[in-house]
């Protein structure tokens, strides 16, 4: 059973004794970053930190070093933003240090995406993201297409202010399933119900899966407009879409 | 000529509204103006009021008064006919004409995207990366949003001039977040701090003058929203960047002010009351006996009823239920907790002013209604 004094960086090791409370969370970390190397560690405390030009600069370097983009993804990009992630649900951190760590993230993916896309790996699915008509927030959902994209997903951004015509437009364009739907305002989240009322107008509603999430919305919510799922955050909407792509391949 | 009302049977407690002679027979001795004034200072009640402090507007209303979106944000007889459905419909002790959020924002030049009829208005593009850019236009006051919602104000308190009538300000964090877009706002809170303060400084006066002429056209009171709120900053945020502005606000407002921030606020509370704001108009997410119990007698709370859930998916009697228990906790008057989204039933919200008159009624035993302090229950903060 790997320990904490197993992970070299310290700064890992001092986030995950402050900051993790959870004992199922605790050992998961301390098992992945045991197990990753010195740089992958790196990469993630200055993901955790918000350090864009370190992390920009190591994963060009972890790449030139010959280290498999995935990897790097995984252990240090997607590692470091787990952690942040669970600071941010905890009330440790709040959006502003998210945002910074995800342009930090951001940094490391432009380097990362393209040799994924030449991979020809089998993305999980294909999911389809806006906020709902008359919105026009758009933070909580580009952190969520974040993390799908980390998670191993295609995500078709439809940006905000997306009217139900448009989502369904998107779905028959790519042959998705999977659609999440944001909103801030409690004058907006009807809209939820109004966009998954038109799927069923047009007989699509049974071959795809809705996602809800938004600081106003609720789980009750989206059950009470019809989804088939609520987020509370950006990593939980990774959870749900990996049990939604289950559920309907 | 007003059309002819649609809809379900009109609530007692229009009719109450509607005549003088009736608050002899009802042992009703304040106006609404007057009951939601003492209110708002946490002072004696002949019954806990019932307001809009936020957009009651929905689609029943615009049909009833022939008003609409989007030409009610920027036509002042539309939108003091409109605001003015909150009383004469509804049977609030306030009207509230400023319906959207883009009031400062639109007239310091950001680009604002006015909705239809179905949506509202918002910020479509932002303009501002440098505050040493800001300025305040030569006609800011004049502007057409201005123009409309100062002319409505004028115009509702001519014609209501015993019911409440609520200014709304956006306040310099959240103008911020429209002029500078809230990514790059939010993230320079800790990369640039000193230049989120002087974004405050050079915006703080556009949102006074905002407020003052407010007041000056008639407005009772002041709503200024600052969303310092939880999903997106820390308490100490607040504490660090808003308090010692919010103490200079509410001291120069020159009227009775009512702050508002979204959301799960608990966790800051105390520095709302600290900042010298007359009364906090809260979300669902707080706890009202919590509140009361952080607040004391520093500050009244008003609002708490949620809307998704009770307001726009619930029943009438689902709303009088949430109405019922936000009194039981001791709030100083019941409101929806924000702008109601628009598809909402006017019938459902009619229960808030006949929740408000029947827990009155059962809670007046010499005629004249003292606000109760929260039960001992035993919940602590």
């Amino acid at each position: 059973m790997p320990e904490l004094s197993d992970i070299t960086n310290e700064y890992i090791r001092e986030e995950i004794e402050e900051f993790l409370e959870r004992p199922e969370e605790i050992e998961r970390n301390i098992a992945l970053f045991s197990r990753t190397s010195p740089l992958m560690q790196q990469i993630a405390a200055a993901l955790i930190a918000g350090d864009m030009v370190t992390v920009d600069q190591l994963t060009r370097q972890a790449l030139d070093d010959g280290v498999g983009a995935f990897e790097i993804m995984d252990d240090g990009l997607i590692a470091g933003m787990g952690i942040v992630g669970i600071k941010f649900r905890e009330g440790y951190v709040f959006v502003p240090e998210v945002l910074i760590s995800a342009r930090a993230m951001k940094a490391g993916m432009a380097h990362i995406e393209p040799i994924l896309a030449a991979s020809g790996v089998e993305p999980i699915g294909t999911v389809i993201m806006g906020t709902v008509q008359g919105d026009l927030h758009d933070i909580g959902k580009n952190l969520c297409i974040m993390l799908l994209r980390g998670g191993g997903f295609v995500v078709i951004d439809l940006g905000v202010n997306t009217k139900p015509d448009e989502f369904i437009a998107a779905v028959r364009e790519h042959n998705a399933y999977i659609i999440g739907m944001s909103a801030l305002l409690t004058t907006t989240m009807p809209n939820m119900a109004k966009t998954v009322e038109a799927f069923k107008d047009v007989g699509l509603r049974e071959s795809v899966r809705f996602m809800v999430g938004g600081a106003p919305v609720t789980p009750e919510f989206g059950q009470d407009v019809g989804a088939d799922g609520y987020g509370k955050d950006a990593l939980a909407c990774v959870e749900l879409a990996k049990k939604l792509a289950i559920e309907v391949r | 000529m007003r059309p002819v009302r649609k809809g379900p049977p009109i609530s007692p407690a229009k009719i109450k509204l509607q005549g003088e002679n009736f608050t002899r027979l009802t042992g009703e001795w304040m106006t609404p103006r007057r009951r939601f004034l003492s209110a708002l200072y946490g002072g004696r009640v002949d019954k806990v009021p019932a307001m809009t402090l936020s957009s009651v507007v929905t689609l029943e209303a615009m049909e009833i008064v022939d008003a609409w979106f989007p030409e009610a944000h920027l036509d002042a007889e539309k939108m003091a006919r409109l605001a003015a459905t909150a009383y004469e419909e509804l049977g609030l002790d306030t009207i509230m004409p400023v319906f959207h959020s883009q009031l400062e924002a639109d007239a310091l030049d950001a680009a604002t995207w006015w909705g239809t009829v179905d949506n509202w208005p918002a910020t479509s593009d932002h303009v501002l990366t440098d505050p040493e850019d800001f300025k305040i236009p030569s006609d800011y006051l004049k502007r057409q949003s201005f123009e409309a919602v100062l002319g409505a104000i004028r115009l509702l308190r001519k014609r209501y001039p015993d019911v409440g009538i609520v200014g709304k300000v956006y306040g310099p964090w959240s103008v911020g977040y429209h002029l500078v877009g809230i990514e790059n706002y939010l993230m320079d809170t800790i990369l640039d701090p000193d230049k989120i303060r002087r974004y405050l400084e050079v915006m703080l006066p556009a949102c006074m003058m905002s407020a003052h002429a407010q007041l000056e056209a008639g407005a009772d009171a002041i709503m200024w929203a600052d969303h310092a709120n939880r999903e997106l900053v820390s308490p100490e945020t607040y504490r660090d960047f808003l308090l010692e502005m919010h103490k200079e606000v509410t001291v120069e407002m020159g009227g009775p002010s009512i702050f508002h921030c979204c959301g799960e606020t608990t966790d800051r509370i105390d520095y709302f009351a600290e900042a010298g704001w007359d009364c906090f108009h809260f979300e669902s997410q707080v706890d009202p006996y919590v509140a009361k119990q952080i607040t004391g007698d520093r500050m009244s709370l008003m609002g708490n009823i949620n809307n998704p859930t009770t307001l726009f998916s619930g029943t009438y009697d689902d709303t009088y239920e949430a109405c019922m228990k936000v009194l039981e906790a001791g709030v100083n008057g019941v409101a929806p907790e924000g702008s109601v989204p628009l598809g909402t039933k006017m019938e459902v919200l009619r229960a808030l002013s006949d929740s408000a008159r029947d827990y009155s009624n059962a809670h007046r035993p010499d005629g004249r209604l003292v606000v109760h302090d929260p039960p001992a229950n035993g919940r602590v903060v």
